[in-house]
């Protein structure tokens, strides 16, 4: 596989059921080895933007890749090289989770059968239990397993960890992490933004059907502001005149000069400096938390229609 | 015990399955009130009444099927007669899916406990789901009553033979309500309950053709034997209220000490791993449709099995009494012929109804949401259909072969005669094309308009109407012309027609092929 090709390639995706637009010009770039976050809203796109992509739907407009080739014509043959985790994870009730672990293997070509043996294990998954005696959790572990033991290029995951409990979600997160350095590119739709977090190289985030942003944590990360809160034995000179700051707070506190403020990514090392210069006693930077920068997105008010919207100093100041 | 949140409850019920209830219930009282009203119509005199009782008391094959009715020399009679086989198995029926429904099938669904998280004590579901499947019933007889009044049957016995109907069905209410609280899944429910009707049965025709106690043992004994259209006992109906009552109250009893979930009948593990066989396209098609296959066979043998042992019954009254056998067109030179031809009809509408069923079970797999990822692997959306519509007739053909050797051996065995294994054999086949258009059309609705897929159902209760009742009530040509087991020929007794034959093949594979091009072109899973 080139490095230049993506795995996953959507542009202006549109797709309407009747009369709802549930995508509305969507793009989604998923690059070879990355796991990429899919995060949005319930109901926001993200189930049909993945059935969009294997091929189960077909778009109503815009254009769509996997693997270079298009997946509503091919997609049995590039599903040779993928395996998928729905959102609702059904299965047949009078089979065993072992069996239809096998069903499920079979399906997508074939699973690692020493891999199979160490996820069972790891997800201690009673394999000779039916389907229908099985709780939630335990039938998420066998779409799971089954995507996880599979040789692939591509995992698609649509909220993955959906009833498991923290421990097998820990589990799910070192699993992932280990594909992903075998080479495997993971595709993870998710609203749990700490599991994003954890493990996403890049995300995009969608809403009502359209990327609002896309990029790296730590790109994503720059247009927002960093809270901080200095203690300084002198006043810092002209702190509160400095681009890109905003809600400044001083006051005198048992001799030293107590500061908080928020600051853009692009002037952050300059606040230092000032900082600096006026002696640091103590010091917290706190960057912002996925959550803030979810929350942000959502928020209609503070990022009306474009992607880059994100935090800018004069919304802040409002 | 304190009924708590009864009302809740029963408001539950109502809002929850009032629609499914509704439609059970008119098409249940249309069905009932049409064949009144039709036989109504065709026996207007007595002398033609008097043919009629003539012809169906000689032999037992008839009250093995329909039942020994008392007093069949009058209208009611000939219409308790003519409903005897469909209401034998309808109204079980009501009984037992109206009570599955709100019970078992709720708390496998994690609903109840939603419920039983509220206000509502324990054992009230099942206490509101019994009473709403007796509103159920009741409203079904009264309406009944009605109707048999407005054909000209005694307003008593009208209402007696409503009753006695009414009553079976509160019996096998009881019997599922209970059910529900020991089997841990509804589909459990079904099968048992389904199980016991099927003895009921047999036992019940066992009795009616030995003219012996037997026929006591029988929840529809019971209901015969109140012979509402002869010296009208209404005591029996004593006998299924008692049962009925005894059950429901040992259910509602064990639904308020037993824990949330739990049954006496609980799953056992299985193997951990999936053979070769069952990881191969073809074999998860099998293992899907197995259960199917399975129930709509053994029906199929049942009825092929009872019919080929009281052949000689039926041969014998047939030339015993040539106006009969002129009536049913059977003086010919093999008089078994009639009747074969008869069977072969009902094995039919059986295949066919697991055609449709085992193609509803594909729109079942994506309702449920399993075709999503089997498609998201490198199975091909033709090579799923393909498996399944092969898995499917092959089904279909295993059913009219083996439910048509049996019919012949039976016949054989009775009779006392040669195998005629070519003619029997011959006549199912010839129903293939008829059975694969109404299945054609099921998929058809898959590929193309998914969500429509009940039409297929509604397709199949017309079929089935039109030719278990259709010749007897003497409907219009055309009428008749609307099933496609109309066109086959009636074999073994008419001769099987070639060009139809053809026609309903080339349909049959149209409608696969409109399917196929559907499916190919329309978004998975489709709501």
């Amino acid at each position: 596989m080139s490095t230049a090709q993506p795995v996953i390639r959507a542009e202006r995706l549109t797709k309407t059921f009747g009369p709802v637009r549930a995508l509305d010009g969507l793009d989604l770039e998923v690059a070879p080895g990355e796991v990429h976050g899919f995060l949005g809203p319930n109901g926001a796109g993200k189930s049909t933007t993945i059935r969009v992509v294997l091929g189960l739907i077909r778009a109503s407009g815009g254009h769509v890749e996997l693997f270079g080739g298009d997946p509503w014509r091919q997609a049995a043959t590039l599903h040779e090289r993928l395996a998928y985790v729905a959102g609702d994870v059904a299965l047949w009730p009078g089979l065993t989770g072992g069996q239809c672990l096998d069903v499920l293997g079979a399906t997508q070509g074939g699973l690692d059968e020493t891999r199979r043996a160490a996820l069972i294990d790891r997800f201690e998954l009673d394999p000779t239990k039916r389907v229908r005696d099985y709780s939630k959790g335990n039938r998420q572990k066998v779409a799971l397993i089954a995507a996880l033991a599979a040789d692939v290029d591509l995992l698609v995951l649509d909220e993955p960890t959906s009833g498991l409990d923290p421990l097998m979600e820990q589990a799910f997160q070192e699993v992932v992490r280990e594909r992903r350095e075998k080479g495997c590119t993971v595709l993870l739709s998710s609203h749990i933004l700490g599991e994003v977090e954890a493990l996403a190289d890049r995300v995009s985030i969608i809403r009502r059907g359209r990327t609002v942003t896309t990029g790296t944590l730590a790109e994503l990360r720059r247009h927002t502001r960093t809270h901080v809160h200095a203690v300084t034995v002198g006043v810092p000179e002209g702190l509160a005149d400095t681009p890109g700051i905003a809600e400044y707070a001083s006051e005198q506190v048992d001799g030293h000069v107590d500061s908080r403020f928020t600051i853009d990514g692009d002037h952050l090392d300059a606040v230092m400096g000032q900082l600096h210069a006026a002696r640091i006693h103590t010091l917290t930077a706190t960057p912002p938390s996925l959550d803030a920068l979810f929350l942000r997105t959502y928020d209609e008010e503070l990022t009306p229609h474009d992607a880059n919207g994100l935090g800018l100093p004069e919304e802040a100041r409002r | 015990m304190k009924a708590t949140g009864l009302r809740a409850m029963l408001g539950v019920h109502w809002r929850t399955h009032r629609r499914g209830t509704l439609v059970w219930i008119l098409a249940l009282i249309a069905s009932m009130v049409g064949t009144a009203a039709a036989v109504a119509g065709l026996y207007t005199t007595p002398e033609k009444i008097h043919t009629y009782a003539a012809a169906v008391t000689t032999g037992s094959a008839l009250v093995a099927i329909n039942g020994r009715v008392e007093g069949i020399d009058s209208l009611g009679g000939v219409i308790q007669d003519e409903s005897g086989f469909l209401m034998a198995f309808l109204l079980p029926l009501l009984g037992i899916s109206l009570v599955a429904k709100v019970t078992r099938r709720e708390e496998e669904d994690g609903r109840l406990e939603a419920v039983l998280g509220g206000r509502v004590a324990r054992h009230v579901p099942v206490l509101a789901g019994l009473i709403g499947a007796s509103a159920a019933i009741f409203i079904t007889a009264l309406a009944f009553t009605l109707g048999l009044i407005a054909c000209g049957v005694p307003a008593s016995r009208a209402a007696l033979y409503a009753a006695s109907l009414g009553t079976l069905a509160f019996a096998f209410a009881g019997l599922a309500a209970l059910l529900a609280q020991i089997t841990q899944h509804s589909r459990g429910v079904y099968a048992w309950s389904l199980l016991v009707l099927a003895v009921a049965y047999l036992l019940r025709g066992v009795g009616d053709v030995t003219k012996t106690w037997v026929t006591w043992l029988s929840p529809l004994g019971w209901a015969e034997k109140a012979a509402p259209f002869g010296p009208m006992r209404w005591w029996t109906l004593l006998v299924p209220l008692a049962v009925g009552g005894l059950l429901s109250a040992l259910a509602v009893l064990i639904a308020g000490r037993r824990d949330l979930g739990s049954s006496l009948v609980r799953g056992r593990p299985g193997s951990a791993r999936a053979s070769t066989w069952l990881r191969s396209p073809i074999g998860l098609a099998t293992y899907i449709h197995s259960a199917a296959l399975v129930g709509w066979l053994a029906g199929a043998l049942i009825i092929a099995g009872m019919m080929g042992a009281l052949a000689k019954q039926f041969v014998g009254a047939v030339t015993g009494n040539p106006a009969m056998a002129d009536a049913l067109g059977m003086s010919t030179a093999h008089p078994e012929d009639g009747f074969v031809a008869v069977t072969q009809l009902y094995i039919a509408i059986i295949a066919t109804g697991y055609a449709v069923q085992a193609v509803g079970s594909l729109r079942g797999e994506e309702t449920a949401g399993r075709l999503e990822p089997r498609l998201s692997g490198t199975l091909s959306r033709m090579g799923w259909l393909g498996a399944h519509g092969l898995v499917i007739v092959t089904g279909l053909v295993i059913i009219v072969a083996v439910s048509s050797v049996v019919l012949a051996a039976s016949t054989a065995w009775s009779m006392g005669t040669a195998l005629h294994l070519d003619r029997v054999v011959g006549a199912g086949a010839a129903y293939l094309p008829a059975e694969l258009l109404v299945g054609g059309l099921a998929l058809a609705l898959f590929g193309l308009w998914p969500r429509a897929f009940p039409a297929g159902w509604a397709a199949f209760a017309l079929v089935a109407f039109i030719a278990f009742l259709g010749p007897g009530l003497k409907l219009a040509g055309w009428v008749l012309d609307l099933a496609p087991t109309t066109h086959v020929g009636n074999p073994p007794l008419g001769t099987i027609k070639a060009l139809p034959l053809v026609v309903l093949s080339t349909l049959a594979a149209l409608l696969g092929a409109i399917a196929a091009i559907g499916f190919r072109r329309r978004g998975v899973p489709r709501g």
